[in-house]
This record gives structure tokens, C-alpha cells and sequence, in this order.
């Protein structure tokens, strides 16, 4: 009943969080002059007020504030993320035409996850030996030569460093793997050709230079981190029991240290699946990839002066979404290996200094 | 701290990449006889056929005039045109000297760097200790609204403000000391990276309001201004310090990062970002040319070297002051 309880709380903390980032989104738009009419009236040099006006009421920006707010949160509650801005088409000078945000949207967090989890998956399967490693021999050379080099991944960014590999293992010189570009895990309909991309196979192919860059990102972090829990929990009295009572050093490791340190391990990449998403904007760059960050950045307008609003709204909504995601599994797994979760909140845990500022 | 090897290490190479970014600049150029905006063609050794950008070590035909053939072909300069050293080569199409530019790129990345904790620590500060201090209502609202703001991309965050915020603070600029672009990516980089300090500082505070040595200061009679400035404040330099080398370090990648969207420093401005955007390109227009590996190589060892060493001077400083941490 406690972790029912507990799990409507976290339940209700995550809605608060959606709904108060869709309405920072809306805030930030309505401060942030801009120029919605010039997605109606592309090919106007100067807008009159009569060209500002009617667009406004086309796109619906005359309305009410709060009536914007509650009528977009009442379509999101149907499923409706509205139509983009940017495809916008003025049609008989009285309607709008253009693409709806949904099928796109989804097909963005696809590539978008698709990178993240897979990456993800290769931090921890690459973090824990090599923290297991440094963390049992903390202030030795071995540490140390672990600690550095694990930091170079972060220096190069990972726009350099996933368009060198692309350059060099891609098309360009060695031609190991595909250099860019994503496949759909989905099978392409048999009717499209030899030619289309898509399965298990070229998605995987597609995907395993992403995958590296995002993994040496952020492997300096989690065997950073898996150190800290091995070199802590080595000096805990069960660790001192298990030797006393004659285990080898591999089964205390293995039985003892390196789950919890797993389990750390885990609760962070939970924690932190949104930063990575902002990470995301430059692997999906390198490799061409139509994901989530890169959709982001040019919704916002980048550099431009105009901001395409519903756009932006699905994106924070979806970033959003999968961020609180995370997090609940994350406290779900806590709560099944963990016995004693669910009686503390996650409140005291944050995300790791590079998290937090990424 | 003495016999901390690493970090007395760390600490010299930190101390030489300071005194190299501030002054090395301007010696260099002075040495070499150009300056960091200088372009010199003939620095491409393709003569305009593709981006051959040349190697460390190099003597270019000092001149920022191309010969022409009758066909206007680039083609080599006239004999006896002096040349003029390229200590670590040329950066890019416009040809001009990487490493004056790698150390004047050093400077602004520093100063981005730096000012960026300054800022966060002006802002968490303050915050900080009003919500881990007073706690209740304040805390609440400041708790829910970091917790709110982290669970999103930061990135996104400062993309957002730079492109939209950022061209009005451009304008405020100082000579070469403060080029254009570095005040507001620094105030926004600070304000955007102040919540996680605001953190750190609430919950230590939480701890420390409920000393002992607290409720004495209270008893003969400290008012709550009193006890936050002289009892507590001076029992947060150490994670601040700690917290501050990482964050100049983050700050540093951050810079590239924004370098890397087109909405950070000038891009005529050195810093190790720029630097490398103008080699890979923007997300906009990504790899406009492959670049020689060293346009690669030089900004990124550049970064990798500050980041090692504060990173290690960090470490240093909470292995100094908080002995009885073991990591």
C-alpha cells in the first residue's frame, strides 16, 4: 500500500512537472517577441498590420492567453499535438494547410531513443568493468590512466568526435559502416525495392557510430561513478564479513560491490535520459539523423528570428514525457531491487554535475 | 595538499595555460610578425583547389594578396616573397595562424569559463541559503522550480535564451579584453548552470542549520543575517571551490557547444569553440569541409589539457579539505 502510495505521489509530481514546462513554453513564447506571420506570409518583405493581424487569428494567437494554454493541454489530452507552423500554407486567403506535428514527432523520438537507450546500454556495459577496475585500485597509475583517458571522451565534443569517426570508419575512408543517415527498425514494405533501409540488421548497422559517440561521452562519468560506489562499499562491514568468511575477492566483487554500484549506475541513466536528449542535437548532426534535439533547435528558430510554437510544444511535451518516463522506471526498479525504496523520495537524489549543466 | 603530486602538477599546467591564454597571444604575434585575424592565402596549400590547410611548422609566403594567371588560377607567389612562420599551421580556408589563435581562443574560453560560475555563484548564493536556511515556503517554491527546470535539456534552455536574449547583451563588449559575445554567453551559461550549485548549497545548509554551534548563535542572541554570513556561509567555500573548477571546466564545453549552434561568441572571435566549428561547421551547415586533422586536434588538446587539470585540482581541493572522503 506504501508503494502504491508512493507511486501516486511520483505519479503526481511528473504531471505538475509536464504541466508546468508546457506553460514555461507558453510563457516563454508570449515574452519573446517574434513574428508568427511570417510562416503565414512567407514571401512578404515588410508585414502590414492587416497581414499580422489575420495570421494571428488563422494560427489562433488572438485568443485568450488562457484560453490558448487550456485548449492546447485539452487537445494533448486527445492525443492532438496540432499542425506545425513551419509547413503552414495560406489556401483561398481565409484557411491554413499544414502538416499535423503527431506522425513526425514520433518518428523523431524513434531516432532519438533509438541513440539514447542503445547508448546507454553500451555506458553500462563498458563503465562498470572499468569503474570496477579503477574503483579497487583507487590512486594507482591504472586508476589514474583510467580517469584520463575516459576523459578525453567528454573534451572532444561529440559533434567532432562522431563526424571524424563518420569520416574516417564511414564511406569516406574506411567504409566499415554506414557513415549516416537512420533505419527504421521497422521492415521497409517489401513492395519499396532492394534499395530501402529498415530491419534489425541496418538499424543496428546504422546505429552503432552514434552509439559509440554517445558512449565515450559519457563514459568518463559513470566509471567515475562506479569508482566512487566500489571504492565506498569495499570499506562497508558486510564486504569485510564476506572476506572473513573466506570469499574469494572475485565473488565479493560479483556478489557484493559491483550490484549496488550497477544499481547507482542505472538510477542515473534514468535521471539524466533528458540531458542526453540535448546531447543528442549534435550526434544526430554528425550523423545526419532527423531526431528530437535537432528538431528542437530548429523549431526555436536557431539563429532566426521566428519561433514555431505548436512544434516547439509537441517537442518540450515528448522530452518532457520520456524524461518522467525514465525517472519512474528508474524509481520502479529501485523499488523491486531495492527493499528499502519507496520509504525515502527520491527528493535528496540530483543529477551529476555534468548532467546538470549539459 | 603538499604531497598531492597530481594536483601540484595540475595546478602548474593550469597556471602556465592561464599565463599562455592572457599574454601568450600577443608575444606570439609579436614574435612571428602577424596577427590572429591576419589571412593569408597561400597558408591553404591547394592555392584555392580544395582545403588544404597546412601543417604545423610551416613556412607561408608572407602576403594577403594572391598571384593570378591569365585564366585567374591561383598560382605560387613571385620569388623572393618573404615568409612568416605557422608555429602549429593555418585554420582553415581563410588561412590565418592557428596557435596566435589557439592562445587569444584561450582567453575568451577562460573567460567564458570563469565568468559563468561567477554569475551561478551570484545567483545560487543568495538562493541557496534563503530556501536551506528559512526552509518551508521558499524552499518549496525554489525546490519544485530547480527540480521542474533540471528535468529538462539545459541545452535547449540556453540555445533558446542565446538566440533570443543574446543579440541585445552582445553589445556590451570591452576592447580585446571582453571581445563581443562573451559578456552574454557568460551571464547566460551562469544563470542557466546556477540551479545545480542552488542545490548543493540548499542541502548542505539543510544539515548545518541544525548544529549545535547554530542554536549557540542563536541563543546569545545572532540575528538570521548574522548567522548566514558569518557561521554558515564560510562552511560552503569548500563545495563551492570544488564545485567551481568542475563547473569552469563545464562551462568551457558548453562554450563549444553553443559555438557548435551558431549562437554563441562572434564567430570571428577566437575560442577553442569557434575554433572548432569553423572546422566541423554548425549544426545548420555541419562538415562545409573536412578539415586537417590538426584543426581537430590543437583547440581539442587544448580543452582536454584545462579539463584534466582542473578536474584534478577539484579532486585535490576535497581531498584537502574533506579528509574523510576516500575517493
Amino acid at each position: 500500500m506504501r508503494v502504491a502510495a508512493y507511486f501516486a505521489r511520483r505519479l503526481a509530481t511528473a504531471l505538475f512537472t509536464l504541466l508546468s514546462l508546457i506553460l514555461l513554453t507558453f510563457i516563454l513564447y508570449w515574452v519573446t517577441p517574434s513574428t508568427p506571420a511570417s510562416f503565414v506570409y512567407p514571401h512578404s518583405q515588410a508585414l502590414s498590420n492587416y497581414q499580422i493581424a489575420h495570421a494571428n487569428h488563422l494560427l489562433g494567437l488572438d485568443r485568450p492567453k488562457t484560453t490558448q494554454f487550456f485548449s492546447y493541454l485539452w487537445r494533448l489530452l486527445h492525443g492532438d499535438f496540432g499542425h506545425t507552423w513551419a509547413s503552414v500554407q495560406l489556401i483561398d486567403n481565409n484557411r491554413l494547410v499544414s502538416a499535423p506535428i503527431r506522425p513526425l514527432l514520433f518518428e523523431q523520438t524513434g531516432e532519438t531513443l533509438s541513440i539514447v537507450l542503445g547508448g546507454a546500454l553500451i555506458v553500462v556495459l563498458l563503465a562498470v568493468p572499468l569503474g570496477t577496475f579503477s574503483g579497487t585500485r583507487v590512486g594507482t597509475l591504472g586508476d589514474r590512466l583510467v580517469s584520463w583517458s575516459t576523459l578525453v571522451g567528454i573534451c572532444t565534443h561529440p559533434l567532432v568526435l562522431g563526424s571524424l569517426l563518420a569520416t574516417y570508419l564511414g564511406a569516406q575512408h574506411l567504409n566499415w559502416l554506414p557513415s549516416g543517415g537512420y533505419c527504421p527498425l521497422r521492415p521497409p514494405p517489401a513492395a519499396s525495392g532492394p534499395a530501402a533501409c529498415g530491419g534489425l540488421r541496418d538499424w543496428s548497422l546504422h546505429m552503432i557510430l552514434p552509439w559509440i559517440t554517445f558512449a565515450l561521452l559519457y563514459l568518463a562519468l559513470y566509471t567515475r561513478m562506479v569508482r566512487a560506489s566500489v571504492a565506498d562499499t569495499l570499506h562497508e562491514d558486510f564486504v569485510r564479513t564476506a572476506r572473513a568468511k573466506g570469499a574469494s575477492e572475485l565473488r565479493v566483487l560479483r556478489a557484493h560491490v559491483v550490484p549496488s554500484a550497477t544499481l547507482r549506475v542505472l538510477t542515473m541513466v534514468g535521471m539524466e535520459i533528458g540531458t542526453a536528449i540535448g546531447i543528442c542535437i549534435y550526434i544526430e548532426t554528425a550523423f545526419g539523423f532527423q531526431g528530437l534535439g535537432r528538431a528542437a533547435v530548429f523549431a526555436m528558430g536557431g539563429a532566426l528570428s521566428s519561433i514555431d510554437l505548436p512544434e516547439t510544444l509537441g517537442i518540450v511535451t515528448m522530452i518532457t514525457l520520456i524524461v518522467v518516463v525514465g525517472n519512474l522506471v528508474v524509481d520502479l526498479l529501485y523499488a523491486i531491487l531495492d527493499p528499502r525504496a519507496g520509504r525515502e523520495t527520491s527528493r535528496g537524489r540530483t543529477k551529476s554535475l555534468v548532467g546538470g549543466v549539459f | 595538499m603538499k604531497r598531492d603530486r597530481w594536483t601540484v602538477v595540475a595546478m602548474v599546467v593550469l597556471a602556465i595555460i592561464l599565463v599562455a591564454s592572457l599574454a601568450g597571444g600577443t608575444i606570439a604575434s609579436h614574435l612571428l610578425g602577424h596577427g590572429p585575424d591576419e589571412p593569408f592565402p597561400y597558408a591553404n596549400a591547394g592555392y584555392g583547389v580544395g582545403p588544404h590547410t597546412v601543417g604545423p611548422w610551416t613556412h607561408v609566403p608572407n602576403t594577403s594578396q594572391t598571384s593570378l594567371d591569365s585564366y585567374d588560377n591561383v598560382i605560387a607567389p613571385p620569388k623572393g616573397t618573404p615568409t612568416t612562420l605557422f608555429v602549429l599551421g593555418g585554420d582553415g580556408l581563410l588561412g590565418r595562424d592557428e596557435l596566435i589563435r589557439l592562445l587569444d581562443g584561450g582567453r575568451t574560453s577562460l573567460e567564458v569559463g570563469l565568468g559563468g560560475v561567477i554569475v551561478a555563484l551570484l545567483i545560487a548564493i543568495p538562493i541557496g541559503s534563503l530556501a536551506g536556511y528559512f526552509g518551508g515556503a521558499v524552499d518549496a517554491v525554489v525546490s519544485r522550480f530547480t527540480e521542474t527546470i533540471m528535468a529538462f535539456p539545459m541545452l535547449l534552455f540556453l540555445v533558446f535564451a542565446t538566440a533570443k536574449v543574446g543579440p541585445s547583451l552582445r553589445g556590451i563588449h570591452h576592447g580585446t579584453l571582453l571581445p563581443m559575445g562573451v559578456f552574454s554567453d557568460a551571464l547566460l551559461i551562469g544563470i542557466f548552470t546556477s540551479f545545480y550549485p542552488t542545490r548543493l548549497i540548499r542541502q548542505q545548509l539543510l544539515v548545518l542549520r541544525n548544529t549545535e554551534w547554530v542554536d549557540a548563535a542563536h541563543m546569545v542572541g545572532g540575528s538570521d543575517w548574522r548567522i548566514l554570513r558569518k557561521d554558515l556561509l564560510p562552511h560552503l567555500v569548500p563545495t563551492m571551490l570544488i564545485w567551481g573548477a568542475i563547473a569552469v571546466a563545464t562551462n568551457i564545453l558548453l562554450e563549444v557547444s553553443l559555438s557548435f549552434i551558431g549562437v554563441g561568441v562572434e564567430a570571428s572571435t577566437p575560442t577553442w569553440g569557434s575554433m572548432l566549428a569553423q572546422a566541423w561547421g554548425t549544426i545548420y551547415s555541419p562538415r562545409a569541409q573536412e578539415p586537417t586533422i590538426w584543426q581537430t586536434v590543437f583547440p581539442t588538446a587544448a580543452i582536454l589539457l584545462t579539463v584534466v587539470s582542473l578536474n584534478q585540482i577539484s579532486e585535490g581541493v576535497r581531498r584537502a579539505l574533506e579528509p574523510w572522503s576516500r575517493r
